[in-house]
């Protein structure tokens, strides 16, 4: 074959091969709604939302419902894992075929318990007669650096599963009366154990991560459910597994709702003259701050937008308020200096008694 | 076209190559430790009952919250939150040291493992009970783990030594009747044997998170 013919069935093959490869392959990355910079929590914090709006059951009048959630899942199994996301990132989806595939439900069963979505998430509306086993209530300590920028805390369950074994066992065993004739016109009337036949099961210990979101804004007492991931219970459903927020104390921040309180200690110099300093605020940024005239002890400072964001609404932030006390200096003053301390201030004498318990 | 093959089949080692390196570095993951914060159920490994508490209360000694060995596997008043010392909360996540002292708080009732002079109903040891509101007690709600190794690991069976009466969180068999038929009575011991080794079996397992992210200004 001439040598031109075979350099341009190379191209057309190789342009093909491109343009399948394009067009096959999923911008996961648009999927999810990240940036290509996007750190593995801000992946994780749109999985959650995402999925919760696109869940099938949540969009049973859309027919392309079961694909797009498909991709969601896709997306988030690659560009969660450190290693496929790199693959991704330099040969595209094609680049990847090897080694895929955990079920999206087990994606989804991490973020939000077994039976996640299954019922709407009310489980109140479920046939009461079905047992339940225990419910479980973790107490989980959040920063208040957490709060403000949020996070994920990855958890490892190990609990007990119910699975098939041999042979039977009773089940729903309740007591019944029994009426036995004695004879013409004498009855009986006994209380008899009765049980059902069910198939034998046996509990074994299974372990699965699950993933929690710690959402900017949260509050004290607030709490994340993992439906189904609570106690067994060998006749019916297992309970759920709740994690109840816990803020600790902040060294330099104190919260009141939205807002956020710090105290700053200036010298009496500083009160005197102005002074500029920064407050490092809970993710790292400064916040400036500016005085050109005189300070009094008490005096409050407030900066709008630097609170907390709030949880509802996370443009909204609320306020930080400072509030300055003074330090007056250590040693005394002598004769000398006192003078020219007169001199300067300028303040006349004042010596005013009231009582400052009442207000007067 | 062959030469196109061979480029592509290059393209696939190499991520495979990558994948197969990376996947050979030992990377410590705290998987198998018990961090702060983690709820647990612990096992004692000679007579095979998880620990346990519940809203009974003692006839005799302190009259405090009993604390018992139960067989079952699927309660969750056998739940128990592992927790830094009063006012020395220990970082979410980090995982506990051989000999570091701890409290161990019932998740149902929030009270702490707690132990003290009063004598245990059944055999005489040192009664064992669970005090405190809302996760706070007192300093005899103090315990140790003794582990051989840096850290306290899910699988080994470990010790929890008393801080304050220096005494070994057991069992020795011990049945109790009505209204808690079949539990075992939980007690101090003062030496270190068979009968007080405990493993934790069932939990909630907190892994180390990452800092929240640091927006430093250049």
């Amino acid at each position: 074959m001439a040598k031109k013919g075979i350099n341009i069935w190379n191209v057309c093959c190789l342009l093909l091969y491109i343009t399948t490869a394009v067009l096959a392959s999923r911008d996961f990355y648009k999927i999810l709604g990240v940036s290509k910079t996007a750190t593995i929590r801000d992946i994780k914090k749109a999985y959650r939302k995402l999925a919760l709006q696109l869940h099938p059951d949540r969009n049973p009048d859309d027919p392309k419902a079961q694909d797009k959630f498909a991709d969601l899942g896709a997306a988030y199994e690659v560009l969660s894992d450190e290693e496929k996301r790199k693959q991704y990132d330099m040969y595209g989806e094609d680049g990847l075929k090897e080694g895929h595939h955990s079920s999206h439900n087990d994606i989804f069963s991490s973020f939000f318990g077994d039976f996640g979505f299954m019922f709407g998430g009310n489980r109140q509306q479920q046939d009461r007669n079905i047992p339940r086993g225990n419910d479980i209530v973790l107490d989980l300590e959040v920063t208040l650096e957490e709060v403000y920028s949020g996070n994920f805390v990855e958890v490892v369950r190990n609990k007990p599963v119910a699975k098939e074994a041999p042979g039977k066992r009773k089940c729903n065993c309740r007591q019944e009366m029994r009426t036995t004739q004695l004879g013409p016109g004498r009855f009986q009337m006994t209380q008899e154990m009765v049980c059902d036949e069910c198939p034998n099961v046996k509990l074994v210990n299974e372990e699965r991560t699950l993933e929690v979101e710690i959402e900017q804004g949260v509050r004290d007492e607030m709490e994340y459910p993992f439906i189904g991931e609570g106690e067994p219970h060998i006749d019916g459903e297992p309970g759920d597994l709740r994690f109840r927020i816990k803020v600790l104390k902040h060294p330099v921040f104190e919260r009141r709702g939205d807002d956020l309180y710090t105290n700053v200690t200036i010298s009496l110099v500083e009160a005197l003259v102005g002074f500029e300093m920064d407050i490092v605020h809970l993710d790292g940024h400064k916040v400036h701050i500016v005085r050109d005239k005189i300070t009094k002890p008490g005096a409050r400072m407030w900066k709008k937008g630097e609170g907390l964001p709030n949880f509802d609404n996370i443009n909204i932030r609320g306020s930080l308020i400072i509030t300055f006390d003074v330090e007056f200096p250590q040693t005394q003053l002598d004769d000398q200096q006192k003078d020219g301390i007169r001199g300067i201030l300028k303040q006349g004498s004042v010596q005013k008694v009231y009582n400052g318990l009442q207000g007067y | 076209m062959e030469r196109l093959w061979l480029v592509r089949w290059q393209l696939l080692l190499l991520p495979l190559l990558l994948l197969l390196l990376s996947n050979c570095e030992g990377r410590e993951s705290e998987l198998n430790y018990v961090t702060c914060g983690s709820l647990v159920k612990l096992l004692n490994t000679r007579h095979n009952v998880r620990l346990h508490s519940h809203d009974v209360k003692y006839g005799s000694g302190s009259g405090q919250q009993s604390v018992t060995g139960v067989e079952s596997a699927d309660d969750a008043n056998s739940y128990w939150q592992i927790r830094g010392k009063p006012a020395r909360p220990c970082q979410r996540g980090s995982a506990i040291k051989c000999g570091q002292p701890i409290r161990i708080t019932h998740m149902k009732t929030s009270r702490n493992l707690h132990t003290h002079h009063f004598s245990s109903p059944l055999s005489n040891n040192q009664e064992v009970s669970a005090f405190g509101e809302n996760g706070e007690g007192d300093d005899l709600d103090v315990w140790t783990v003794q582990c051989d190794g840096i850290y306290w690991d899910r699988d080994e069976p470990v010790r929890f030594k008393h801080v304050g009466t220096d005494v070994f969180l057991g069992i020795t068999g011990e049945q109790y009747g009505h209204p808690i038929r079949g539990q075992r009575e939980v007690h101090g011991m003062s030496t270190p044997n068979q009968h007080n080794l405990w493993r934790t079996m069932e939990g909630v397992f907190i892994q180390p998170s990452q800092e929240p992210l640091r927006h430093d200004e250049l």
